[in-house]
């Protein structure tokens, strides 16, 4: 018997369910000789491509991945103190193994049969459930597509329910993330939003103002108080966002206790990893009077045919595909199995887990600033919790070997 | 010159020791002029009184009852157990693409190299990631027949978004600010006009003939109309309808003619790929869901990706980023975070081109067409097939009329909750025609499961007409009351005039392997009276009818 050495496995044939004696049957049923027989019927012959794809050969997912890890090896993994919106984190090896690397979570569809989605509609209304209990606000949706998108759907919110239709300037704290503003700018230009970008501590408040961000811890570290902020922009009809980082919130004084109409954020820092930046689950928070403008999709409790506890997206009428034009957002995918993971992090971790994951965070923080303090380092940030700013002079980096 | 440093959950006191190791080499000093152990042993926090959290938070019993691993992982299990995924039997939902995601996609996603990359990492450190998009880049390119992407968008509602924002940037660098207007066919997703909206568009409707597609005469008449204010036309192709429009040229021509950019939406690529591409038809931008037609996972409601793909005239506005440089010239501003977005998913849309290549690519498209005309040719004797194209094919969906049903009483509702008793989740309910459902079986499908997906179909059809003749009651039937719970069939009273092996196992292949349904049919309306939007605790949530199970809250 000769044997074939060249035989190479085909991904395509597993990719491709119906083998070659299911297709002649089906061609048969259908009532064409040949596969192009049916695609010339199907395709207009004008709009044909004339020529294949030009396309490197395919390769077996054996080779694949040994080619890949060749390519992976150019990202130098190194200790990120970068930050910015985007934290190292621990994902629990539980959750990464049987959500993140699961089928049987990562390839649902969005719930709309809620009857045979409760397990992860339950998991997404933990998240909800974190994200109120941890921001104190009313309600929170589950999910949005990042936090920079999210402050522009904030923005957006409370530029349809401003009461002055002729104010149309929105305050931007300059310590929010640069990358958030630049967002801001893209969605601002179209409505004829302007945005005044400043520091919170002198901007003066006027009625042609319609909303603010700010960033909480700011985007330099920075904890500042804004309760006089938030009460000042209130006597002038002036809607507050705020921009969180969720850890801190474990520790700070939420601002939802404090006067914010609307808290975006990232979840990413509760156990879903930096990924060269994504996909990560934002969050969107607000007051429960703001319901029905609230953008994105709302898990919510309702009873089955039996009366039982049972859960399904609620206020579906604000959607796109009912409201079509007059939808105030177009937010349409979101990012439930991101959002599924870090509701997952705090069921895991419960509130005194996250406590002590925060407090150690903030510890080593104050250590190292103690720390610099002692070499002469000035760090510019009066209060903090994880970022230090350094005045370092006419610095010069160096190269450092461990 | 200022710095930022950032502490972490990872990061250790050993860590803290390096960067004041650093620090003090940079001062000609060392470890030893700082007290370490001392400070260490007395942190205090800086954060003034009144800004320290006094409230306490997660205090539901959910948050403080699975902290082993065991409880942890079977929390995980009983609730992965109530949801029906592909992992269970196709899920044929019409302009989703619900195909194969393969494991070996998946498995560089948790990979170190690119899972625990900071998206603002210096250029040196990230160059597996830029190979991996620019040859991402490259092949979406040829696919498409454009001449670059932009990878920022992170979802398709978002390439929608920034693909008009594009279209605006071009119009206003002419000096033609005021083309403002966007013609969008009546058979458009909701997400179309809603990103026009976004984008500052005026929305004009353009109207679809009997036989679905686009009213040519309509259209050439709004464009001609509009023709000093149009910005563009948003169409979907194949249309929405499952439809190869034969007028798809003529379409871009006229709107080019009258100083318009056509976008097409991608949703539909998964029958254009290898064997058509937008470019080819006329358009000037699109955006593919990646989580369609390029195997990134749906995860239950995203992640997703929408990159865009634009022709040579809109590459310097594609969009930038105001911490990582990726301007093009004219570049828009971001529309997302990261500058390419969700970038360690594109991986999974690389590895499938990669592994597919140019013959597996069209012959995924070529079987895509195939399994829905399989299922068109198996179903339409028993439900009105809505639009086909010139010679009665269907492109890679197709749309099943259960709208005569009403007339018995039966709703499109009542079929997508009956197939749950059959093991199928239903397949897209009343988009784009109200009262129908729309079918896209994908190529990863075998015949078998196509047969047993039709198979339910026929059944249900059957128990339709015993409705519509009488022989089955008008609402208590298996129909009006499915989805069925095994708490529903095994309870001690059985007082339906059906049986319960008609009603669980209704065809033989659902006794092998039943996938049980964990609630009733959901009252929306009761829910949306009484907004709970978060873990309800047990005294304030009062059933109303709650004699069959006791309610199992946070689990």
């Amino acid at each position: 018997m000769k044997l074939n050495i060249d035989y190479q496995e085909k991904f395509q044939a597993r990719h491709i369910a119906p083998n070659q004696a299911d297709t002649a049957q089906v061609l048969k049923a259908i009532g064409v000789k040949s596969l192009d027989e049916l695609i010339s019927q199907t395709i207009p012959q004008k709009i044909r491509l004339k020529a294949p794809l030009n396309l490197p050969p395919a390769k077996s997912e054996f080779d694949y991945l040994n080619n890949l890890k060749q390519t992976a090896s150019k990202n130098k993994v190194f200790k990120s103190f970068i930050g910015q919106g985007y934290n190292d984190v621990i994902v629990p090896g539980v959750i990464q193994r049987n959500i993140l690397e699961n089928p049987g979570w990562y390839t649902q569809y969005t719930p709309y049969q809620a009857e045979i989605a409760q397990g992860r509609l339950q998991a997404l209304l933990n998240f909800q459930t974190m994200v109120v209990d941890l921001t104190g606000m009313e309600m929170a949706n589950a999910s949005l597509l990042d936090e920079g998108t999210a402050a522009a759907e904030a923005m957006f919110m409370q530029y349809s329910l401003r009461k002055n239709q002729n104010a149309n300037v929105f305050f931007v704290s300059k310590a929010v993330y640069p990358q958030t503003i630049d967002i801001l700018k893209t969605r601002a230009q179209p409505y004829g939003i302007e945005l005044l970008i400043g520091d919170h501590q002198s901007v003066e408040l006027t009625d042609s103002m319609f909303g603010a961000i700010v960033q909480y811890p700011a985007g330099d570290g920075a904890v500042y108080d804004y309760k006089d902020f938030a009460t000042a922009g209130h006597e002038k009809g002036i809607k507050l966002t705020v921009a969180v980082d969720i850890m801190s919130l474990a520790l700070l004084t939420p601002p939802g206790e404090w006067g914010a109409d609307i808290v975006v954020g990232s979840s990413q820092r509760f156990g879903v990893p930096m990924g060269f930046g994504g996909p990560h689950a934002a969050f969107f928070a607000t007051k429960e009077e703001y319901k029905r403008s609230m953008p994105g999709r709302i898990i919510g409790v309702t009873i089955d045919s039996a009366g039982n506890y049972a859960l399904r997206m609620a206020l579906q009428t604000r959607e796109q595909h009912i409201r079509r034009d007059k939808a105030t957002s177009n937010i349409c995918t979101a990012q439930a199995l991101l959002a599924i993971m870090a509701g997952m992090y705090t069921v895991y971790h419960g509130p005194a887990g996250i406590k002590l994951i925060a407090e150690r965070i903030h510890g080593l923080t104050v250590l190292l600033e103690a720390s610099l303090k002692q070499l002469g380092y000035e760090q510019l940030n009066k209060t903090y919790f994880d970022t230090l700013k350094f005045d370092l002079g006419d610095f010069t980096p160096i190269a450092f070997n461990t | 010159m200022s710095g930022i440093c950032l502490i972490d959950e990872t990061t250790s006191p050993e860590d803290i020791k390096t960067i004041v190791r650093f620090f003090a080499r940079v001062k000609g000093k060392t470890l030893n002029d700082v007290n370490f152990d001392e400070l260490k042993e007395n942190i205090q926090t800086n954060i003034p009184g009144g800004l320290q959290r006094r409230s306490a938070y997660l205090t539901h019993p959910l948050f403080n009852s699975h902290h082993s691993e065991h409880e942890m992982l079977r929390y995980i299990k009983s609730l992965e157990a109530k949801d029906l995924s592909l992992c269970h039997s196709m899920i044929a939902l019409g302009s989703c693409t619900m195909k194969l995601n393969a494991t070996t996609e998946m498995v560089p996603v948790t990979w170190a190299e690119f899972s625990k990359m900071h998206p603002f990492a210096p250029a040196d450190q990230v160059g597996g990631y830029m190979q991996l998009f620019d040859e991402l880049n490259n092949w979406l390119s040829e696919i498409t027949g454009f001449a670059a992407m932009s990878l920022q968008p992170n979802a398709g509602a978002q390439g929608e978004y920034a693909g008009l924002m594009v279209i605006r940037a071009y119009h206003n660098d002419r000096g033609d600010s005021h083309r403002n207007i966007a013609l969008i066919p009546s058979s458009a997703h909701g997400t179309n006009p809603a990103s026009a909206a976004m984008a500052g568009m005026k929305i004009v409707v353009v109207r679809c003939d009997d036989n679905g597609n686009i009213d040519v005469a309509d259209l050439k008449a709004k464009a001609e109309q509009y023709k000093n204010e149009l910005s563009c036309l948003m169409v979907t192709y194949p249309s929405t309808h499952g439809v190869f429009e034969e007028s798809i040229i003529e379409i871009c021509a006229i709107i080019h003619e009258n100083g318009g950019q056509v976008y097409m939406d991608g949703a539909n690529m998964n029958a254009q790929v290898g064997l058509t591409s937008p470019a080819n038809i006329g358009a000037d931008v699109c955006h593919l869901n990646l989580h369609k037609t390029f195997c990134i996972p749906h995860g239950g409601g995203g992640p997703g990706m929408g990159p865009i793909g634009v022709a040579k005239h809109l590459v310097p506005y594609l969009p930038g980023h105001a911490v990582v440089d990726i301007e093009r010239g004219k570049s828009i501003h971001a529309v997302s975070s990261a500058p390419w977005g969700s970038a360690s998913i594109l991986i999974i849309s690389h590895a499938y081109i990669a592994m597919m290549g140019s013959e597996g690519l069209t012959d995924a498209t070529r079987y895509a067409i195939l399994n829905a005309n399989y299922i068109k040719t198996r179903l339409e004797h028993h439900y009105p097939v809505l639009y086909t194209g010139a010679n009665g094919r269907c492109a890679h969906e197709m749309i099943l009329d259960c709208r005569a049903f009403k007339n018995f009483g039966i709703e499109v509702t009542d079929i997508a909750k009956r197939l749950m008793d059959y093991g199928f989740h239903a397949p897209t309910v009343s988009f784009p025609v109200a009262g129908t459902v729309m079918v896209e079986p994908t190529e990863s499908e075998p015949k078998h499961e196509l047969d047993r997906f039709c198979d339910a179909m026929i059944s249900i059809r059957h128990e339709i007409d015993s409705v519509e003749k009488g022989l089955s009651d008008k609402t208590d039937n298996p129909l009006k009351n499915a989805p069925h719970t095994a708490s529903v069939i095994t309870a001690n009273e059985w007082e339906h005039p059906y049986t319960r092996q008609k009603a669980a196992f209704p065809l033989p292949y659902v006794a092998a392997y039943k996938f049980w349904p964990s609630v009733g049919r959901v009252n929306d309306t009761y829910g949306d009276r009484t907004l709970i939007c978060s873990c309800p605790p047990l005294t304030d949530y009062e059933f109303e009818e709650s004699e069959v199970t006791t309610p199992e809250f946070g689990t």
